[in-house]
Formats: C-alpha cells, sequence, structure tokens
C-alpha cells in the first residue's frame, strides 16, 4: 500500500475542509503556542529560583561544621588553608569562597537590627549576588578592610548612609561579646529582595581578628553545571572530612520543592490545555469519517485495506498535529521573544523576594521542553485519531452501492 | 484455466435484521465464463444487488460458496477479501464511484497505485485508457465538475484499466440518459469483445439487457429465467 497515496487522499481531504480545519489548527496553534510560553515562565521561574538560591551565598555546594545550621556562630568554624582549593576540572569549577557568617546586633543612632555579619574575600565573591551587585559608595577593597557594606533596605531602615558609623556587637571566638565601630563603604542594591536587610558585609581576615580566630564558618562552591554536583561533593566529603557536605536543594529545601514542582506545572499546563484540544480534535474527526461514509465504503470495495483506512485517518490527524505543533511553536517563540524583557511580578512578589528572587520573570525557551511539547502533541493526535479510524473501519463497503 | 470466472453454488443470503427474516438470495447456482457479458434483471427486491455484492465479496452469503477465479471467498478474511477485489474484480457502482479529492486521472491512476504499479506505466495506462474512452481532456477534472455519463466513463475506466478477471456493475446507467447510457454501453461492449472482460451488470434498464449475451432473471431471490443470445 502505497503511503505516498494515503498521505495525498489526507492532505486533499483537510484541504476540502479548510474552515473546518483551519478553525481546528488554530486551536492546535493556541493551544502549543500557549503551553510553550506559559512552560517558558514556569522555566524562567524555575531557573530564577534556582540562581537566586545559588546566589544568595549558598552556591551549588557548600561546607560547614556539624551544628551549625541549627545554631550558627563563630564556634562552629573550621580551617582552610590559605592556598586551598576544590580539586575540580576548571571547567566545572565557576568559583569558590571561604566566608564567615555569624549572627550579628547593628546598631545606629536610632535603631537596632539583627542582621548576620559575613566577613568575605570581596576577589571571591564573584560566585554570589554580591559581585554584581548596584552599589553606591565603595566595595570591600580586600579582605583585610574593615569597613561594611551594607544592604540599601537596612540603611533606610537604620536611617543612615554611606560614611556613616555604625556598631555592630557580636560574639567572639572566646565566647565573649566583642563591640566594635564599622564605617560603611558602600550601599548594595539587591533589587528589593530580603537580602538587603540580612547580610553585612566586612572583610574577612578583619573579621576574623576580631574574633580571634582563623578559620571560617563556611565554603562556597559554585559550579558551571548543577548536574556535576554529586563527584564534587563526595570530593569535599574526603577532604573535609568529619564536616557537613550539603547541596543547594538540601540547603534550600523549599526552593527545591519549587524547583521540583515547576517540572510537574508543566505536565499539568499541557494536560489541561491539550487535555481540552484533543476533545475538539477527536469530535472534528468523527465528523470528517462520518461525512465520508460513502467514500470509504466505495475505498474499501475497490480493494482498499482495513489498515490502509486506519493509517488514512491517523495520517490526517497526524498532518493536522504537525502543522498545528509547528506553528504553535512558532507563536510561543514569537510570544517569548516578545516578552523577553521578563514579566514584572512585583505586586505579587513579596513572598519570592524573602529568597533573594527578583520579581521580573525572564521567559526560557528550552529545546528539550519544545521537543517534549511537540512529541507529546504528536502522541496525543495519533491517539485521539484511533477511535475515528476504528468508526471508519466498520464502516462496511455495502454503504457505497446503497442509496 | 478452465475454471470458470464466477461460481455460485447454493448460495443464499437472509437479512435478520429486522423482525421478519427476509430471503435475499435463495439457493442460487450460477456459472460465468471468462467472457460472458451477463445482465442480471428482475423486479425492485428480487436479489440483484445482492447477488452482486456476494459475487463480488462485498457480501457473504448465509449459506453456499462463492469462487472467483477458482479461488473460494468464504475461506478470506476481511483484508484478503479486499486484495482479491482490487486484483480480479472491477467495480462500476450506481453512484459515488469516485475519489472526490481526486482528479479523473489520479482516480482512474488510483486502483493501479494501490496494487503498487510504478507511476510510468501508471500515467501510461491511464493516459491511454482516457484516450480511448474520449476522456482526454478531462483528466485534470474532479468529479464534481464531470457531468454524470463523464463520472461514469471514469469509473469504468477506473474499473478496467487494471485488465480485471471480472467487471461487476450495480445499475451503471441509472443516472444516465439514453444517449449516454448507449454510449456506456457501446464501450462495454467494445470491452467485452476486443478485450475478453468478463461483465456482469444488475439493471432495470432493457437497453442494457439488450446488450448483454446472456440475460439472468431474478425473482424473490431466485433465478427465475436464464438465456443466452
Ligand atoms: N442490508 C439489508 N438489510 C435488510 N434487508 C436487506 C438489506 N439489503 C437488502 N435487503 C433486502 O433484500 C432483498 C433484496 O434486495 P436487493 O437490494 O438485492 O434487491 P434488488 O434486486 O437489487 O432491488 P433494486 O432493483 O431495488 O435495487 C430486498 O427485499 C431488500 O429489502
Ligand atoms: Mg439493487
Amino acid at each position: 500500500m502505497s503511503f505516498a497515496l494515503l498521505m495525498r487522499l489526507s492532505l486533499r481531504n483537510i484541504l476540502r475542509h479548510r474552515r473546518r480545519n483551519a478553525m481546528l489548527l488554530a486551536a492546535i496553534v493556541v493551544a502549543v503556542g500557549g503551553v510553550t510560553f506559559m512552560n517558558s515562565f514556569i522555566r524562567g521561574f524555575q531557573q530564577d529560583l534556582r540562581d537566586s538560591a545559588v546566589n544568595n551565598l549558598t552556591g551549588h555546594i557548600k561546607v560547614f561544621a556539624p551544628g551549625y545550621r541549627d545554631d550558627p556562630g563563630i564556634e562552629r568554624s573550621f580551617y582552610v588553608a590559605g592556598d586551598w582549593r576544590p580539586d575540580v576540572s576548571s571547567g566545572l569549577l565557576e568559583g569558590w569562597a571561604a566566608r564567615i557568617r555569624i549572627p550579628a546586633v547593628i546598631m545606629s543612632e536610632r535603631e537596632t537590627r539583627g542582621v548576620q555579619l559575613v566577613g568575605v574575600d570581596p576577589s571571591q565573591e564573584g560566585i554570589s549576588f554580591l559581585g554584581d551587585a548596584f552599589y553606591e559608595g565603595e566595595t570591600l577593597a580586600d579582605e583585610n578592610d574593615k569597613r561594611i557594606f551594607v544592604g540599601q533596605a537596612l540603611v533606610d531602615q537604620l536611617d543612615t548612609k554611606v560614611g556613616r558609623r555604625l556598631v555592630i556587637i557580636t560574639q567572639g571566638a572566646d565566647g565573649r561579646n566583642r563591640e566594635a565601630g564599622f564605617r560603611i563603604a558602600g550601599v548594595y542594591d539587591a533589587e528589593g529582595t530580603g537580602l538587603e536587610k540580612a547580610f553585612v558585609f566586612t572583610g574577612r581576615a578583619a573579621l576574623q581578628k576580631m574574633l580571634d580566630t582563623r578559620e571560617v564558618t563556611e565554603v562556597s562552591i559554585r559550579l558551571t553545571n548543577d548536574g556535576a554536583g554529586s563527584s564534587v561533593r563526595s570530593m569535599l566529603l574526603s577532604y573535609f572530612s568529619g564536616l557537613e557536605v550539603m547541596g543547594w536543594r538540601e540547603l534550600e529545601p523549599q526552593i527545591a520543592a519549587m524547583f521540583v514542582f515547576a517540572d510537574t506545572a508543566i505536565f499539568i499546563w499541557f494536560a489541561i490545555m491539550m487535555g481540552a484540544l484533543v476533545f475538539g480534535l477527536v469530535n472534528s474527526l468523527i465528523t470528517a469519517v462520518m461525512e465520508r461514509v460513502k467514500e470509504f465504503g466505495m475505498l474499501r470495495a475497490v480493494g482498499m485495506r482495513p489498515g490502509s483506512v486506519i493509517v488514512q485517518v491517523v495520517i490526517e490527524s497526524s498532518l493536522l498535529m504537525m502543522s498545528g505543533v509547528a506553528l504553535g511553536l512558532v507563536v510561543g517563540w514569537l510570544l517569548c521573544q516578545w516578552m523577553s524583557e521578563g514579566l514584572d511580578l512585583s505586586q505579587w512578589a513579596s513572598g519570592v523576594e524573602m529568597v533573594g528572587m527578583r520579581s521580573v520573570v525572564v521567559p526560557r525557551l528550552y529545546g528539550a521542553d519544545m521537543m517534549l511539547v511537540a512529541g507529546l502533541s504528536l502522541v496525543l493526535g495519533i491517539v485521539a485519531s484511533l477511535y475515528p479510524a476504528w468508526r471508519a473501519v466498520k464502516i462496511k463497503p455495502l454503504e457505497a452501492m446503497r442509496r | 484455466m478452465s475454471n470458470p470466472v464466477v461460481e455460485v453454488r447454493g448460495a443464499s443470503r437472509v437479512y435478520t435484521e429486522d423482525a421478519v427474516p427476509v430471503h435475499a438470495l435463495r439457493d442460487v447456482d450460477l456459472t460465468v465464463q471468462r467472457g460472458e457479458f451477463v445482465s442480471l434483471a428482475g423486479p425492485s427486491g428480487s436479489g440483484k444487488s445482492t447477488l452482486l455484492n456476494v459475487i463480488g465479496g462485498l457480501d457473504r452469503p448465509t449459506s453456499g460458496t462463492v469462487s472467483i477465479d477458482g479461488v473460494c471467498l468464504n475461506d478470506l478474511n476481511d483484508t484478503e477479501l479486499a486484495d482479491l477485489r482490487l486484483h480480479k474484480i472491477g467495480f462500476v457502482f450506481q453512484s459515488y464511484n469516485l475519489i472526490p479529492v481526486l482528479s479523473a486521472r489520479e482516480n482512474v491512476e488510483f486502483i493501479m497505485q494501490l496494487q503498487g504499479v510504478g507511476a510510468a506505466e501508471r500515467a501510461q495506462r491511464a493516459a491511454d485508457i482516457l484516450q480511448s474512452l474520449g476522456l482526454e481532456t478531462m483528466g485534470d477534472r474532479r468529479p464534481g465538475e464531470l457531468s454524470g455519463g463523464q463520472q461514469q466513463r471514469v469509473a469504468v475506466a477506473r474499473a478496467i484499466v487494471t485488465e480485471p478477471a471480472l467487471l461487476l456493475a450495480d445499475e451503471p446507467s441509472a443516472n444516465l440518459d439514453s444517449t449516454t447510457t448507449g454510449e456506456l454501453l457501446d464501450l462495454l461492449r467494445v470491452l467485452n469483445e476486443t478485450r475478453g472482460v468478463t461483465i456482469v451488470a444488475a439493471t432495470h434498464d432493457p437497453m442494457v439487457m439488450s446488450y448483454a449475451k446472456r440475460r439472468i432473471t431474478l425473482r424473490d431471490g431466485r433465478i427465475e429465467n436464464d438465456s443466452t443470445g
């Protein structure tokens, strides 16, 4: 049986009912385009979630002393040699940073706030949001810098500004409180996220001196590829024996859960949009079969095999689906281009700001997602045609002879 | 080679869909030899179409056997029956013979295409047959753009272009005026006489009967009369 012949019959029959099939095609295009567009936002949201989780000082993998997560403090610290660097091939490693991060109280003349005081080596912080944050004033010069780098929101709350001094109280390695004045070197802008209120940065060596320690409380490692995490983890575990090594998914379980949910959301969206479409498609195909009862009967009478009748209906559905999917993907892509500036969710975004996420979601289109949508749609197109094809094959050749 | 083209033995067809069973065929015996031109006549409801359908493998007899070219149809499944129709039988129906989305030429090529005949040979044979039926200018038209008579001629062209063992026609002239019917019958006669195509045609039309060499009359599902000459 000639496939080309069946193809031609199917194609001509589609073209024969232009209006009906154009409507159906439009429905497929809207559904596929909508799913693609929606997916790109879910993906954008998902990537933002992860990036912000990784950016907000977490990194892909983090090392700390046991117990630090429950009770952070300088007494749960560890030593990292000055010349240490992660034993990871440079293609996988984006960067790493050793930090001291401890709870502290910060005071201006007017207000007092609880914050996390973070001692950093500024040259290592390309891996966190600090590396490319907008700021006013100056950044920290090096790890010996005794000044502090403060978030805009905190500066507003403390009613202070660049160049002023703030007092910080925290606990030293000996368990006794330290109190010192710090000059504000600069004010960073983390795009309105909760990070601005949480983190106050200063030079790591300077902070170590104040606390009387040579140790750090965390090492954060950023990889170029999320997937390489597990091998790097085992390397770190063997090097830092006795310490805890955790990935961002464990460190930010809520974000990890939302990340997983986003994968599911893509399928849910697909199921809703395409599910509705399939009923329309089945309906249209049944109409197309029933109005051709005589034709199918005649085709059977002159010797077309039952299997070929099925194939003909399946091809008809697949052709519609394929052209709809192709156009739909183009439409989805165009919508993404149009929205490439991103969608500003700031009105609804107070929740996501807490995790350090920006409130503008930029659509991200992945080839794999588009292939998935295309593949599943084609499968649906075939599945939807099975019942109409069965109706067509049940038509007796004799129907052609009857009036 | 000595097989008759059609051999019907004790064929009955009872329709039981309604409360009262309808005996469309009752114990029919019929043998048609190669090269015969047979007309099936009889009043409406006498079983002409049913007999034709049973011969063509479109319907199965309730009892009895049908053989085409020595092949017993009772033993075949639907796909095998389809293949047998494709390769051995040409059909011309009263109406709705042609595929509306294909041009006349594509319709004529259609069965050859189902049979797997190559494109060049197909085109050649289609052109020849359209030429000999005076349809050479109609090749690119779709059925909807042809008159009833032209459609029937295209249907005949399609049915005979593959040189089937048997041509079955059910009221081929029912939608035609007498002039066109004459042309169609001339064509069938030429095919029968020059190419030896075996023809069985069910009809009410005396003109069709007059062209047939053997005339069979049915009544109440039985063969009432069978005369040659
Ligand atoms: N599918 C069917 N279901 C029930 N009865 C049927 C069916 N097809 C045919 N019959 C009956 O079988 C009998 C023979 O019908 P058939 O169509 O063979 O007659 P015919 O000689 O071709 O008549 P006509 O000249 O009107 O075409 C009729 O009584 C008809 O009502
Ligand atoms: Mg009839």
